[in-house]
């Protein structure tokens, strides 16, 4: 956007327009009318700013790292004038005890008003040592905090489903929110990263409506990832039309024609990055020719790998089928052996039982 | 020897077989090729579609097949008293010995074989694991095919979990239809070439052969 290429992405250099305008884009992602606007800028620019808890857990500050390249509203809009942010360890000025103080005064002054945001999934064997802030584990911060807040927010797919730390094997034993937290309304805005819009998209809608937008069964908004990937793709004519990557770099490649064949999981991940796209340079994986990883899904890292293959091992609980092609061309083919020797034995019983036939007696056949 | 005419497969099972011969046939085909299309056009502005169509053909032919699942479950219930449940699973002393007898004779253990008008036993236990894996491949399919659908989405997810592990499920389920019919059509031919009672025309005409009684 102009409005923050004029300086500092965390200064106050957004003005009215440019505000009302990231407001507007953040509209159209939700899809609502064009008459909510009004009601959307109000309920941002409300001298009641939400307070919010952001936790980090086990994850990379991908998440985090994200929203700040954010520009719809910018990062700095986002959290001196819309949000009340009083606890995120990356971005927050407090350290050490002024830090667990905001905490604190958070948890006690706004309990069931403030936003609870969670980044990182939650280990939860032996205990939950595999994390500690402040020497605490994150179960018992999540513990803490998350029956207090108003609604969670969970953001990454650590977050929502476990993320790479739950891949299998998955020593620490982690796990996402909805499987430790069950009094609070949770939303899941899953993805590696996520888009910001989606996150922001998210949040406006929680103030401007006061509830959390509607989702799907896995608790994503409709608004961000109620369609596939493969079904807005601007690849996708070139799927339907049988034009396809054969591998990077080939014929296929450089015309910009369907990854399908190289892997692409675009059509088994619910995301809106071929709408949305990122970071305000309107791109997204595919569009840069590399396939969709699947990464909005839930355990991506066990059933997308490896990433550059069709339909790879997904792992099925207690099966040791791992290639199905294979396994399937093996079975048949013994199949087809085991029908060939029963055949063989038939036709030589046959053959030595007219034999015996006919040396004892010529009518019987 | 005299033989007289049975009437075994009533107008629907027999409509149900060959629905399900034309549907897995289209279903295998057009399925390999759209988890593997083996060939595309390269030719840009021609709109031969192939994967489009491959697609079309696939979800008219799962309607078909999933048409036909519905059939037999219908006459697994109430059809007649060779096509019903009763008549498939070994749970009566008849049917338990005519699982051992039909394992013995196709094993070239017996060479006689047991006079029996409907299904053998082993292949009624085999038809209803079938019926089960098309249940399945048909709610993998649709999960697959509505992934949109609240309805399908919970049901979906309960038995397949994600959109990837449904995907795997309906792959791997496609190679235990080959299997069926390749042992399937082994089977029946067999059969057709031991016993007289006209397996193969049976499934046409609905009638089997019946040595009379003297």
């Amino acid at each position: 956007m102009a409005d923050s290429d004029k300086g500092n992405n965390l200064g106050l250099s957004l003005n009215r327009r440019g505000f009302i305008k990231g407001c507007t884009m953040v509209a159209a992602a939700m899809g609502l009318s064009e008459a909510m606007i009004p009601r959307m800028v109000e309920a941002a620019a409300s001298a009641k700013r939400p307070p919010v808890i952001w936790l980090h857990f086990q994850e990379c500050t991908g998440c985090t790292e994200s929203l700040l390249r954010s520009s719809h509203p910018d990062i700095g809009r986002l959290i001196l004038e819309i949000i009340s942010l009083d606890y995120h360890e990356t971005v927050m000025a407090a350290a050490g005890y002024q830090a667990e103080k905001s905490l604190h005064d958070t948890l006690d002054q706004y309990a069931g008003k403030f936003l609870c945001v969670v980044e990182g999934a939650i280990p939860t064997k032996d205990k939950g040592i595999y994390c500690q802030i402040g020497g605490r584990p994150a179960m018992e911060i999540l513990a803490e905090v998350a029956p207090k807040a108003a609604a969670v927010i969970a953001i990454g797919s650590c977050a929502s489903y476990g993320g790479v730390q739950a891949a299998a094997p998955n020593p620490t034993g982690a796990v996402g929110v909805r499987d430790l937290v069950s009094t609070t309304p949770i939303i899941n805005i899953p993805g590696c990263p996520p888009n910001p819009v989606s996150f922001m998209g998210t949040v406006l809608h929680y103030l401007t409506f006061k509830r959390l937008p509607p989702t799907d069964k896995l608790g994503r908004p409709l608004f961000a990832y109620g369609r596939r990937n493969h079904d807005h793709c601007e690849r996708r004519a070139h799927f339907d039309e049988g034009r396809y990557v054969e591998q990077f770099g080939d014929h296929g490649h450089r015309n910009g024609y369907c990854l399908y064949k190289v892997g692409c999981k675009g059509p088994g991940t619910f995301a809106n990055c071929p709408t949305a796209r990122f970071n305000d340079v309107d791109v997204w994986p595919v569009s840069v020719g590399h396939g969709c990883i699947g990464c909005t899904e839930p355990n991506f890292w066990d059933t997308m790998t490896p990433f550059y293959e069709r339909l790879p091992g997904v792992k099925l609980p207690g099966s040791p089928v791992t290639n199905v092609d294979s396994a399937g061309k093996t079975v048949l083919g013994l199949a087809a052996a085991a029908v060939g020797v029963h055949a063989v034995v038939g036709a030589v019983k046959r053959i030595a039982q007219c034999k015996c036939s006919s040396n004892s007696s010529e009518e019987e056949v | 020897m005299s033989y007289e005419t049975i009437r075994v497969w009533g107008v629907l099972l027999r409509l149900y077989h060959w629905a399900l011969v034309i549907s897995i046939s289209a279903l295998a085909v057009t399925g390999l090729y759209i988890n593997s299309p083996w060939t595309g056009t390269t030719l840009e502005g021609v709109a031969a579609m192939p994967m489009l169509a491959m697609r079309n053909w696939h979800f008219l032919a799962a309607c078909l097949f999933s048409g036909a699942v519905l059939v037999r479950i219908y006459l697994l219930l109430f059809g007649n008293r060779y096509e019903r449940l009763g008549d498939l699973l070994p749970v009566t002393g008849r049917n338990l010995r005519n699982l051992f007898s039909t394992l013995l004779y196709y094993l070239y253990l017996n060479p006689n074989k047991e006079e029996r008008m409907g299904h053998n036993v082993l292949a009624g236990m085999t038809y209803l694991l079938t019926l089960l894996v098309a249940l399945f491949q048909v709610a993998s399919g649709f999960f697959l095919r509505y992934a949109e659908s609240a309805f399908w989405q919970g049901l979906g997810g309960a038995i397949f979990g994600s959109q990837q592990q449904a995907r795997f499920v309906h792959h791997l389920l496609m190679w235990y239809f080959l299997l069926f019919a390749l042992i399937h059509i082994y089977l029946v031919v067999w059969n057709e070439v031991k016993a007289p009672e006209g397996i193969i025309s049976s499934i046409f005409s609905g009638r089997k052969f019946k040595e009379r009684q003297h």
